[in-house]
């Protein structure tokens, strides 16, 4: 068949470590996941307890090939706009952990690979310490983040393993080939797809949001890792700065110090824990919040974030009036990009529904 | 009924034990004057594996002593946990520092309360120059002569293939990732040194393939044979993720391992033990295959 018709996608990449660690990162227990297919990349979404969901937008610069072959030809002036770029897709559900052990055959897209994407997350902390500390601004981070990156990803390991996934289209199996070198052994993965179930769309709109914080991923990783597992509840507290202090400026924390800017309250049978983040520039990234809130969270839900968050280097967390919890994760990019690369990195979106206060 | 030995290699003795543990609770053990055959055979055990193996007595151990009415061979039933617990102790402190160095282990048949035990004594020295004794003993079931006797191995058809797997370890780390999708996994081999372990189910088929592998000829006879087959003819096994994955616990003691497959019927792994042009022994798992696998 794909003499006739090329293959709606396909797609390789030499190291498939970065694309594993990603798909890890939204893997909740055993649920299948939605893959959307764009021009600009993969869109892999699940759902659990239509209360949380998880995309990972995984941007096709990532490949080292990427075709997509559109079965929506007729559309070619919508695909013009963005917005019919969007509509221009392909779906189909695939089981995640499948897909996930089939990267991981040899080995070699497994926890090595989180790993170093963790160091690699360090190593960029620091690094972006150093950029805020001198004030030459993003390019010199940037062009400081591509000499650097290099040797951590080839220490990460001596051997990449390659992967070319195709899928034919509607009611053919996603086809994965994957192998670590020319004479090594050679992995064939066709994995069922299944036609796309309508999803629960947890949208966020911006303009009803609320708090907008952006802060390294580690300084929240952190937090969340303090708490106990035993905890049933995590609750959101933030309180607009003081209107006498400029929020811009970090130095002045007269506010902080009577109502919390941003509080993390986790509750269980055995007690509870607070945290509070200070209002300083070098832990909140940006912080804006409009009104008072208080919004609680299922902690197991939270939880499922964590992998994620941790081989994340940055996260923005948001919430609208009614309590949508939103977290962006970015996620670190295997290849040395420039300034102009930065708005494609791929990155991991979670919304999760708040607690209804009034039965809890 | 005479039987003690110093056991010299006592890794390798550790390792092979470590290599079936996981298969049966209990097993026997047979030494002749040459050999040490280590035997699983249990029906009861998951997916029916099998284990015989044969074991130089000169590649584990020394000075070694055995007499009996039966031929001059000792066969005895042993708990596979006991006696590894044992080797542990005698051979994790051989190689850390903080207990004490063992000098020798010494094997021996005894009788305590009446019953059979294998003990083994070791004795070493501390880090201040302190002698130390530590006694281990495993009770066993030394079997009659005509309880030996119903031993058997399991008997096969000729092979349609033998081929050279890849290293172990590898092998082990896919089966692994194939043991959530699957219960079946499906051996393929040909003669042309092709090899394709994969499983099928509705999820998902997944085909691992390794080429130029080499194919043995374990005679000259049948090298003969092989120019009237046809090489390229794939011959398939199908046996349990879960048998096969056992197997594949014998990694920590191969050194090679060789794959017969008889279509239809079963697996069966020859591992050996020791290097190459040295062999000290070989442990044979037999798998049985599952006939209605698709």
């Amino acid at each position: 068949m794909s003499e006739e018709q090329p293959p709606i996608l396909t797609a390789s990449m030499h190291d498939l470590r970065h694309f594993a660690t990603i798909l890890r990162g939204i893997n909740f227990n055993n649920v299948r996941a939605t893959v959307t297919i764009l021009h600009r990349g993969l869109l892999v979404k699940v759902e659990e307890a239509r209360t949380i969901t998880a995309t990972a937008f995984i941007f096709s610069d990532i490949f080292d090939e990427y075709i997509y072959h559109s079965e929506n030809q007729q559309n070619d002036n919508l695909m013009e706009s963005s917005q019919g770029e969007l509509l221009d897709n392909t779906m189909f559900e695939v089981s995640l952990n499948t897909l996930i052990d089939c990267l991981n055959i040899f080995g070699t897209g497994g926890p090595t690979s989180s790993g170093t994407g963790g160091s690699g997350g360090n190593k960029r902390w620091r690094k972006q310490g150093e950029g805020s500390d001198n004030e030459s601004g993003e390019e010199n981070e940037a062009r400081g983040r591509g000499r650097r990156i290099e040797p951590i990803s080839t220490t990460g390991s001596e051997k990449h393993t390659g992967m070319h996934m195709t899928y034919a289209g509607g009611g053919y199996p996603l086809t994965l080939l994957i192998a670590e070198d020319a004479s090594g052994p050679t992995t064939t993965c066709e994995i069922s797809t299944y036609e796309p179930e309508p999803q629960l769309d947890l949208d966020f709109d911006n303009d009803r949001m609320i708090l907008k914080i952006i802060l390294k991923s580690s300084w929240f990783r952190d937090a969340l890792s303090e708490l106990d597992p035993s905890c049933d509840k995590l609750t959101f507290v933030s309180n607009p700065p003081e209107m006498t202090n400029n929020p811009r400026n970090g130095k002045q924390r007269k506010g902080s110090a009577t109502k919390p800017i941003l509080r993390i309250k986790a509750g269980g049978n055995f007690g509870t824990t607070e945290m509070d983040y200070p209002n300083d520039r070098d832990v909140l990234e940006s912080f804006e919040c409009t009104r008072s809130i208080s919004f609680s969270y299922r902690f197991t839900h939270i939880a499922k974030t964590l992998r994620a968050l941790q081989s994340s280097t940055k996260t923005s967390l948001r919430i609208d009036d009614e309590g949508l919890l939103s977290l962006q994760f970015m996620m670190p990019s295997p290849k040395a990009r420039g300034p102009e690369g930065e708005g494609a990195q791929a990155f991991i979106d979670f919304h999760c529904l708040p607690l209804d206060e009034d039965v809890v | 009924m005479r039987f003690r030995a110093a056991v010299e290699a006592v890794s390798v003795f550790y390792k092979i034990t470590q290599a079936v543990e996981k298969l049966q609770k209990r097993f026997i053990i047979k030494f002749t004057p040459e050999n040490m055959h280590i035997i699983c055979n249990h029906e009861a055990n998951e997916g029916g594996t099998q284990v015989w193996s044969q074991i130089k007595i000169d590649s584990i151990f020394a000075d070694y002593r055995i007499q009996s009415n039966a031929d001059n061979q000792i066969t005895m039933a042993i708990s596979s946990e006991a006696l590894l617990a044992a080797l542990r102790s005698a051979s994790a402190s051989s190689t850390s520092a903080t207990a004490y160095q063992v000098e020798e282990i010494l094997m021996k048949l005894a009788k305590k309360n009446d019953r059979a035990v294998l003990r083994f004594d070791i004795t070493g020295t501390t880090s201040v120059g302190r002698r130390v004794k530590v006694t281990h003993d495993v009770l066993v079931d030394v079997m009659k002569p005509h309880e030996v006797a119903k031993l058997a191995e399991p008997l096969c058809p000729d092979p349609d293939l033998h081929i050279l797997l890849p290293p172990l370890q590898k092998l082990r780390t896919i089966v692994e990732r194939l043991r959530p999708m699957s219960d079946i996994l499906a051996f393929r081999a040909n003669n042309n040194g092709k090899l394709q372990v994969s499983i099928s189910t509705e999820t998902a088929r997944v085909q691992t393939e390794w080429k130029n592998l080499l194919n043995p000829k374990l005679n000259e006879e049948q090298a003969e044979e092989e120019g009237e087959k046809d090489l390229d003819k794939i011959f398939t096994v199908h046996v349990s993720t879960r048998s096969f994955l056992k197997f594949l616990n014998s990694h920590v003691i191969s050194t090679s391992t060789i794959a017969c497959v008889c279509q239809n019927h079963c697996l069966i792994l020859y591992v050996y033990i020791g290097d190459a042009t040295d062999v000290g022994g070989v442990l044979t798992f037999y798998i049985p295959a599952i006939i209605d696998g698709d």
